[in-house]
């Protein structure tokens, strides 16, 4: 049951998830120190409970254009094996729970567009979600930084 | 004796004794007669003697007195013939003196006539000149007339100057009026059209006016009947009068001549050369004066003429003063038509003063509203950023709450997530998490909510803003428009003001206008007055000088007359016996004067039918006066309906902006019927002047006329005087002769009457001699009967003594038996006190 859990959240218009299990806290966006020489879609280290995490702007890493931030704006701070980094997105509102009987996989053409970020998609009670693969999202580059 | 037998006793003792003492007491007293008696028959005795003694001596007497008759009877006779002739002889002077005194009454009556003649001349005379004095004064009030009349002619040209300045001012402040109605036309355009009824019934007004005026003129006219009437009457009974003096004159001559032939009779006949002379003399001024008469009739005839000239050209006048007149009255309508059309003018002006200043409290009332809206807008404008304000803070309180929210929901995922984590033992509090989540949300909703309500409010609030802000600019702008409103009707207000003041001027003008009509008309008036004065005076100095004319004819009749009863006298005086025409002429006078007589009172009477017929006429025209007044009644009524009409046509019209604009447009029509009614006023006012000029030119030729006449009256006055003088003179002298002729027989008859009466007394004498002669003759023969009666007297008075001393005798034996009686009585009563069987 506890693996059914998911953290959704809003990028741009569309809505989407990650397992609640991959998720150690919401933390709402303040600000966050730019780190010179880093990707564009980091958009710098903030300070949560004690430690220095890595925010990756999911606006920039899916291509969207910026927006100005708003009190609705979190940050999901994940954890990859022992990696720890955190998610920018511009809302996240809800913890669903999600069977893992209703992932399907994703159509190509949403599979090639999103660089394969998105792993299955997901409809709840009409709301249509898209579960993303966190790995990858802060996977290799933050591997290498 | 007899006296016991009477004394008889029927009752008791005492009756019988005293019967008895009464008889004692008779025959006492019987034989005192008894003696008395005796004593009366020897007196009488005694007178009888002297008796017969004295018809002796009477007769002896009446003896020596019928002698003495004898002798003056026989003195009586011859003083009776004496008497008788002297009886004859005045009975021959009286006759002698009776012929004298029937030729000096006979040349009296000539005189007396002679002098009546004198007199009559010279009361003619004196009437005349009093007439013609009277035509002088009557000319000289008729030059004053003419001077007044002249001068009342400048007055009025002045008085007509100054009403065509007043109407020429008037015309000048009607065009300055016109211009200021234009200019409030153009103001208010509209305010033109709506006094059509007020100018029908003004139209309706102004024909009741002409009624009226009609009706007046028909008074006027049946006044000016009434007055010529009255002035009919007024000749008539003048006339009547002039006849009743003229009877009354006529009355006293008649009285005068019975005086005149009264005195006449008692002239001295000592007077008589005198009279001849005088009366040669009187001849000769009656010649000259008759000649002047007749130059002073022809002078006259001259002055008559002239003076019916100028009566003509009075009438001239008065028919110029009378057109003249009718000219002022209608001027006087004109101006008063001019006064109600600015009254009218008024009246529309002040209705539209008053619909001004009714508009402007009306503006002033919606600027009023405007600033009262303007401030709550103002109001509300503050109350809105009010709630703008009070909007803001409900959005930052809705944000604090999405903070909140925010927050919540953040810290409930997290603990959904921790939950999760717990695996069984957070399951519970997932749960609630999960239920504070919900909540969270739904206060976050709820926010955004009221967030978006608030955004609509302060959208709204700034949209009412907006609009207060509009509606504040409106407000301003509806503000300003009224104020313009309110200047274009100040503008109104002041062009009517405007109005109003050249109303009040126009008002003012036709006022003195109509002072100044009303004072030429009265002027015409008086000048009618006047001419008519003079027409009057000029008819009456016409009759004057007719009656001059007429006196001036009798003047010449009688110094004819006189200077045929002059030589008539004179002949009279030659020829003294055959006098007798004159009485006849005389006689003649007086039937000619009972004729005036008869003719004054015919003309009397037929002055009293005319003034009947006047009085008639009179009568007539006064009704016709009361119908002229009831129609003038009728008149005001009809105006009094009309002017209620109008009234109520002024009520409607008080009704709103469009009937005032009319309204203008009626005083502009006004104004230009002013500007006519003025234009009509000037030309009747040039033919005023025109028609006064006419009478100035004519009373100007009648004061010249006048004057003319005034100098030949004058003439004629001094030669009246002069005629005056000589007929005065001549009376004068004629009435010294008679005068000196009823002296003359006054003495003769005076003569005649005392010898008539020694005449008288004469024969009455002689008669009185001869019956005295007669009466001594019966005297005679009664003195010889008493004689003869006196001695058959004294022998009878002889044979009475005889008897009386018999009788003296039985009386003294009557004395004696009764003495016995007496004696034999007493003793039977003092025996037995028994009554006497």
């Amino acid at each position: 049951m506890t693996n059914d859990l998911h953290v959704t959240f809003r990028v741009g218009t569309a809505s989407y998830a990650v397992p609640a299990a991959q998720v150690l806290h919401l933390e709402s966006f303040e600000n966050a120190t730019l780190v010179p020489g880093a990707p564009a879609y980091v958009a710098g280290l903030v300070q949560v409970r004690g430690r220095v995490v890595p925010v990756v702007d999911l606006r920039v890493r899916f291509g969207l254009p910026p927006v100005e931030r708003t009190i609705d704006n979190r940050v999901l701070v994940v954890q990859v094996g022992t990696r720890v980094a955190g998610l920018l997105v511009d809302s996240a509102r809800e913890v669903l729970r999600i069977d893992e009987t209703s992932f399907e996989k994703p159509p190509e053409m949403i599979e090639r567009q999103s660089a394969g970020f998105v792993t299955a998609v997901a409809t709840v009670t009409k709301r249509l979600f898209l579960l993303v693969d966190v790995p990858r999202l802060i996977g290799e580059e933050l591997a290498h930084g | 004796m007899a006296n016991d037998k009477r004394t008889e006793p029927r009752n008791g003792e005492i009756t019988g004794m005293h019967r008895t003492d009464d008889a004692a007491r008779v025959l006492q007293q019987t034989g005192e007669h008894a003696v008395e008696i005796a004593r009366a028959a020897q007196r009488l005795a005694e007178s009888g003697v002297h008796q017969s003694l004295a018809s002796d001596t009477a007769s002896a007497a009446l003896e020596d007195i019928a002698h003495s008759l004898d002798q003056t009877a026989t003195a009586t006779e011859q003083l009776a013939r004496s008497q008788q002739e002297v009886a004859t002889s005045a009975r021959d002077t009286l006759q002698a003196l009776d012929t004298s005194a029937a030729d000096l009454q006979q040349l009296a009556l000539s005189v007396a006539t002679v002098r009546t003649d004198c007199e009559l001349l010279a009361r003619g005379s004196e009437s005349t000149a009093t007439v013609l004095e009277e035509s002088a004064r009557s000319l000289k009030s008729t030059a004053a007339n003419a001077s007044e009349l002249t001068e009342t002619t400048v007055r009025l040209v002045a008085a007509v100057t100054e009403t065509s300045k007043s109407v020429a001012d008037t015309a000048a402040r009607g065009m300055e009026t016109a211009t200021t109605i234009e200019e409030v036309a153009t103001t208010v355009e509209e305010m033109a059209a709506g006094s059509a009824r007020l100018a029908t019934d003004s139209r309706q007004v102004g024909e009741k006016v002409i009624n009226i005026a009609a009706g007046f003129k028909s008074l006027v006219g049946a006044l000016e009947i009434v007055a010529s009437d009255t002035t009919e009457t007024a000749s008539s009974i003048e006339q009547t009068s002039a006849t009743a003096e003229e009877l009354a004159r006529s009355f006293r001559g008649v009285s005068d001549l019975a005086g005149t032939l009264e005195e006449a009779a008692t002239t001295s006949a000592s007077n008589l050369a005198e009279v001849a002379a005088s009366v040669e003399e009187v001849a000769a001024t009656a010649e000259k004066m008759a000649t002047v008469v007749d130059g002073n009739a022809v002078a006259i005839e001259a002055l008559a003429r002239s003076a019916q000239r100028v009566a003509q050209s009075g009438g001239e006048v008065s028919t110029l003063a009378s057109s003249s007149a009718a000219a002022a009255m209608q001027l006087e309508a004109v101006t008063r038509k001019i006064g109600g059309v600015v009254e009218q003018t008024r009246t529309t002006s002040a209705r539209v003063a008053g619909s001004a200043r009714a508009g402007g409290i009306t503006v002033g009332r919606s600027i009023g509203g405007l600033i009262k809206i303007r401030q709550a807008m103002i109001d509300g404008a503050g109350v809105m950023k009010d709630v703008g304000r009070r909007a803001e803070e409900i959005g930052d309180m809705v944000q604090a709450i999405n903070l909140i929210a925010d927050r919540t929901n953040l810290l409930s995922l997290n603990a959904s997530i921790e939950a999760a984590r717990a695996g069984e033992h957070g399951r519970g509090f997932a749960v609630i998490a999960e239920e504070v989540r919900a909540l969270a949300d739904r206060a976050a909703a709820a926010a955004t909510d009221v967030a978006k309500i608030v955004r609509g409010l302060q959208l709204a609030a700034r949209d009412a803003l907006t609009s207060s802000a509009e509606g504040l600019r409106l407000a301003d702008e509806g503000a300003a428009l009224s104020e313009e409103a309110r200047g274009g009707l100040q503008t109104i207000l002041e062009g009517v003001e405007l109005l109003d003041g050249s109303i009040q001027n126009i008002s003012m003008a036709s006022e003195e206008q109509a002072r100044a009509v009303q004072t030429v008309s009265s002027t015409t008036a008086r000048l009618e007055i006047e001419s008519r004065t003079i027409a009057r005076a000029s008819s009456e100095q016409t009759q004057a000088t007719q009656n001059l004319a007429r006196a001036a004819g009798e003047l010449r009749s009688m110094g004819k007359q006189t200077r045929d009863a002059t030589s008539e006298q004179a002949r009279a005086l030659r020829e003294l016996v055959k006098g007798n025409t004159q009485l006849t002429a005389t006689a003649e006078k007086v039937t000619r004067a009972t004729e005036e007589q008869a003719t004054g009172a015919a003309e009397l009477a037929r002055g009293a039918v005319q003034m009947r017929g006047a009085t008639l006429r009179t009568a007539t025209a006064l009704t016709e006066q009361i119908r002229g007044v009831a129609q003038m009644s009728t008149s005001v009524q009809e105006i009094s309906g009309a002017t209620q009409r109008m009234v109520a046509g002024i009520a409607e019209q008080a009704n709103g902006s469009a009937e005032i604009a009319r309204a203008m447009d009626g005083a502009r029509k006004h104004a230009v019927q002013n500007a006519r009614a003025i234009a009509e006023q000037a030309m009747v006012a040039k033919e005023l002047e025109a028609g006064i000029r006419d009478v100035s030119r004519l009373s100007a030729d009648i004061t010249v006329a006048t004057a003319e006449h005034a100098s030949g009256v004058t003439s004629l006055v001094k030669d009246a005087d002069e005629v005056r003088r000589i007929a005065k003179q001549t009376a004068r002298t004629v009435g010294e002769q008679a005068e000196a002729l009823s002296v003359l027989a006054g003495s003769v008859s005076k003569q005649t009457v005392s010898l008539q009466g020694l005449a008288r007394i004469t024969g009455d004498q002689a008669t009185a001699t001869a019956e005295v002669n007669q009466a001594m003759h019966v005297v005679r023969g009664r003195t010889r009967e008493i004689a003869t009666a006196l001695a058959a007297q004294a022998k009878s008075a002889a044979a009475g003594v005889v008897d009386v001393a018999t009788v003296a005798r039985e009386v003294a034996s009557l004395q004696a038996t009764t003495n016995q009686q007496v004696e034999a009585m007493s003793s039977r009563l003092d025996g037995a006190g028994e009554p006497p069987a």
